[in-house]
């Protein structure tokens, strides 16, 4: 009983949804990717009158952008090694060992990560600028000379800021690995006579050390690329790095050219990184092996508890207590630095939400963006992902490639590119909410891509092929099987995206103007003109947002938040 | 009534090394209303050959027609949902977002079937699968063996012409395994369904199929039923596959009229040779262990050689041995009763009314 007419398929009718659908991905792909960065390199090579290699030879020889090459790789160079330092012994802490409040430490790494690196450079200045910041005031106070301060207008004040942000990243690749080490490796390495340091150190850490050093890596590529702390903090000490220094070069009149070479320089070094992360990853991942049947060792402290316990308690009051509490005190004082207790007021929380319409605008329209950019990611994705998975085309594995591209072009090397190409075009996107939006979609596309793969990859293709067979077409096995079973990681796919959009920086401050103001954008620029407690209460409103968002994403999609290697 | 014919089909994939062909060749008539198992090693081309045939894969030569119609060519393939076939996959794939009830009527909801005639369908084929009342069960709420159950009523609800089974019963433990398999039997005669089945379990085939296609290295080796596949092996491959066998180097050494006897170092057999074979040939000779009686006299086993016992194994039902007559040696399944020790002399006869003679094939021994 044969019920239906046949069909040619494949191969004929190439008019069908699944096709008109991966179309549709892999245009959007190329307008939103590769033609911006064709564009790039095109205006780098441009030299106004020829192709040539000028702009690069003067960012390569001239001192200006030499300087912020070497400051974006000595910042990189400390952030990747303290991140190290930190991370590892939180990590093993938590997995490993009989630590108390093993959780209070994942919080920490977790808010950490969370917290935006702007809004802990701008916290940090409050306590630590080198006259009015708080701490500083009381140590000399205090001790009755400046020799104890610290001034937060410096590369270490920058590796500090930005560290906080980045060691979450070491922590985690390192837990899961040694989650993932089972106690057997060790255990043999005991009852052949090895103690618990020697085990520890010949056998542990070595099976965990190329996700340390993937870890590190990735913690290096995402400082150099913070343009929010970089200005704030860099700025002021007259420390340029090449994001700072890309954005410097698009004040009037705007050099395209060196900004676009130097750009190139600074993916440069990105890709390099992210290169030897993957490969070394790829290549030197043992623990894997293991699987999920991993039944890690638990190792009891001892005398070594309350040490480490502190160490723990130090990063959580550096990395999350300090800034969150002074952010709190100063949105709520009226002026800060004077008598904290006589001075508190609700009026700047009512400023910003009430009574200034810019910032009212921002935090709309940054909700606006980041919920259009996540569900586009998100789809954009998952047809991305089909393609890969379930198509036989050809150059299915290059589409998936060419998807992971943003992850190596830095937020503002991201905007530089959207410039040029759509300036190039008669649409006047520049300074509208839809250049915005394209920055959005293409920098979060890799997410969108990775969750959609990732969920697709749970589905065994027999639960489709056993729709097919009973008779149902593509596009209602997409419908009834595939996207339904992918839901879950789909909607933890989003908040991974609208975490970072609703907070980002580095791509908005080129492509932003008054009616397309973001939220990061106008807490920077509040910041700039000395609105210090407007501006708390700004940033402590973009953290009530993603505390939101995150706790109803785990209310609805079963709390599955992972991670990623993105953020602004 | 529809038979399924598949002409010449051949499908390879590229891989690292080059192409590898998975199935090539394969040309078979698979009569409407049987039971037929595709069998073989994993890797032989069973399960290509079935996606071939559900129209998952499109064919690189060859052609699949049923009752007459082309289904597949390398030009043009009807799609899955266009086939009227059923299948059953290893991993069951019900799906686990729906219910019980939703996975099984999801093919009915697709024909357009009205709700109560579904409700009525689906509640026939659930008993038919002995899952009457779990209807509003999640598939993580049942047992291996009931998803398979579940996945089968989806299979069989649309009543297909063809069900497709791929290895059903692997991920089953064996006591179930058991049971399913005759269930399985009973099911294929009740619905009088063209079942077509791969697996790689040799008794399981032997157990379940009206005709056996045994399958090595992408090729069909043999298409027969149960008893000629394991009596008559058309050659070594099979013999080897379809369980234990001895398979002995020998040489073609005497022919008279029809007669022809064959020698392996101090064993001499009259077995019926393959059509051409010359006088000092080379063969393989199959023999089974269950075909080999052993006496403790010559008495006992006229016309019987000598032989020492170099292993004895006892395994419940009954006894193996491995004996040895000069250079060769054999394996031999005793009864339980029958003990001899290790070292000691025996004599063995060997039936040859159950053995064959292949042409040699040295390289492929295995």
């Amino acid at each position: 009983m044969i019920h239906t007419t046949p069909r040619a398929w494949p191969g004929r009718a190439w008019f069908n949804v699944e096709n008109c659908v991966s179309g549709a991905a892999v245009v959007a792909l190329i307008v939103l990717v590769v033609l911006p960065l064709i564009s790039l390199v095109w205006g780098s090579l441009w030299t106004g009158h020829g192709i040539g290699i000028a702009n690069f030879s003067e960012v390569l020889s001239q001192r200006l952008y030499f300087d912020a090459l070497f400051n974006s790789l000595t910042l990189g160079a400390w952030t990747a090694l303290l991140s190290i330092v930190i991370g590892v012994p939180l990590a093993w802490a938590v997995i490993r060992t009989d630590l108390p409040g093993r959780q209070f430490v994942k919080l920490t790494a977790t808010l950490s990560y969370l917290s935006p690196p702007f809004l802990v450079a701008i916290a940090y200045v409050n306590l630590f600028s080198p006259r009015a910041g708080v701490i500083n005031a009381f140590l000399r106070h205090a001790t009755g000379t400046s020799l104890f301060t610290f001034n937060i207008f410096s590369m270490p004040g920058l590796v500090l800021v930005t560290v906080l942000h980045t060691f979450p990243f070491v922590y985690l690749l390192t837990s899961s690995a040694l989650s993932s080490v089972d106690a057997s490796y060790e255990e043999s390495a005991q009852i052949l006579g090895a103690g618990k340091l020697r085990t520890l150190w010949s056998v542990t850490f070595p099976l965990v050390a190329p996700a340390i050093l993937s870890g590190a890596l990735i913690g290096f590529v995402n400082a150099i690329a913070l343009f929010g702390s970089q200005a704030i903090i860099g700025l002021p000490a007259r420390i340029f790095t090449l994001p700072t220094r890309i954005y410097a070069l698009f004040d009037y009149p705007p050099e395209y050219g060196l900004a676009s070479a130097l750009s190139l320089v600074f993916v440069a070094i990105t890709v390099l990184a992210l290169y030897f992360q993957r490969s070394y990853l790829a290549r030197r991942s043992y623990v894997t092996l293991a699987g999920k049947g991993a039944r890690p060792q638990r190792l009891s402290l001892g005398a070594l508890r309350w040490p480490l316990f502190t160490f723990c308690v130090l990063i959580f009051v550096i990395a999350v207590f300090l800034p969150y509490a002074s952010l709190l005190a100063v949105s709520f004082s009226k002026s800060w630095g004077l008598d904290f207790w006589k001075n508190l007021t609700l009026k700047n929380y009512h400023f910003i939400l009430f009574e200034y319409d810019v910032t009212r605008r921002a935090i709309l329209n940054s909700l606006l963006l980041a919920t259009l950019a996540a569900t586009f990611c998100v789809i954009v994705g998952t047809a991305i992902g089909w393609i890969d998975l379930r198509t036989r085309f050809i150059g299915r594995k290059f589409v998936d490639y060419v998807s992971l591209i943003p992850l190596g072009l830095p937020g503002i090397v991201m905007a530089a590119a959207l410039i040029q190409f759509w300036l190039r075009l008669p649409l006047h996107l520049y300074g509208t909410l839809a250049i915005l939006f394209l920055a959005y979609a293409a920098r979060y596309l890799p997410l969108g891509v990775r969750s959609a793969n990732a969920a697709m990859r749970q589905i065994d293709p027999s639960l489709e092929e056993s729709a097919r067979i009973l008779g149902a077409s593509w596009s209602r096995t997409a419908r009834e099987i595939t996207l339904p079973l992918m839901r879950s990681g789909l909607f933890a796919g989003w908040i991974l995206i609208f975490v970072p959009a609703i907070q980002e920086l580095s791509a908005s401050i080129l492509l932003f103007s008054s009616n397309s103001m973001t939220l990061a954008v106008a807490v920077y620029n509040l910041y700039e003109n000395g609105y210090i407690e407007p501006v708390a209460a700004l940033a402590l409103i973009n953290a009530a947002i993603i505390g939101i968002a995150i706790f109803l994403a785990n209310k609805v999609g079963g709390g599955d938040t992972r991670f990623e290697s993105t953020s602004n | 009534m529809s038979e399924i014919l598949l002409r010449n089909l051949s499908k390879s994939y590229s891989g690292t090394e080059g192409d590898h062909a998975a199935v090539s060749e394969v040309s078979l008539t698979i009569v409407s209303g049987e039971f037929v198992t595709l069998l073989g090693p994993s890797g032989c081309g069973k399960t290509t050959t079935l996606r071939l045939i559900a129209g998952y894969l499109v064919p690189d030569a060859g052609e699949i027609r049923v009752a007459g119609r082309l289904l597949s060519s390398p030009k043009s393939v009807v799609p899955p949902e266009s086939r009227g076939m059923g299948m059953v996959f290893q991993n069951y794939a019900v799906w686990p977002h729906k219910t019980v009830f939703e996975n099984v009527a999801f093919g009915l909801m697709l024909r357009n079937v009205s709700k109560t005639e579904a409700r009525e369908r689906v509640g026939r084929v659930l008993e038919l699968v002995n899952l009457a009342g779990l209807d509003s069960r999640y598939p993580s709420e049942l047992s291996g063996g009931q998803q398979q159950r579940v996945a089968l009523a989806r299979s069989l609800v649309v009543e297909p012409a063809v069900l497709l089974l791929d290895e059903p019963l692997s991920n089953l433990d064996a006591k179930l395994r058991e049971r399913m398999r005759a269930e399985l039997k009973t099911l294929q005669r009740r619905t009088g369904i063209t079942f077509i089945y791969v697996t790689h379990d040799q008794s399981e085939a032997l157990a379940l199929s009206d005709h056996i296609a045994v399958m090595h290295a992408g090729r069909l080796q043999q298409y027969g039923t149960p008893r000629e596949v394991y009596c008559e092996p058309a050659n070594h491959i099979v013999a080897d596959f379809m369980g234990l066998v001895n398979l002995l180097p020998a040489r073609l050494v005497e022919v008279t009229g029809t007669a022809s006897v064959f020698e392996s170092g101090q064993v001499r057999m009259t077995i019926p040779r393959p059509s051409g074979m010359q006088v000092g040939a080379r063969a393989d000779l199959s023999i089974r262990p269950e075909t080999i009686r052993l006496a403790a006299s010559e008495a006992d086993l006229p016309g019987a050689f000598p032989a020492r016992v170099l292993e004895q194994t006892y395994l419940g039902n009954l006894n193996e041995y491995v004996i040895a007559a000069g250079e060769t040696q054999l394996r031999v399944q005793a009864d339980a009763q029958a003990f001899f020790s290790v070292g000691s002399e025996v004599f063995a006869l060997i039936d040859a009314q159950q053995c064959r003679a292949f042409a040699s094939a040295d390289t492929d021994t295995p």
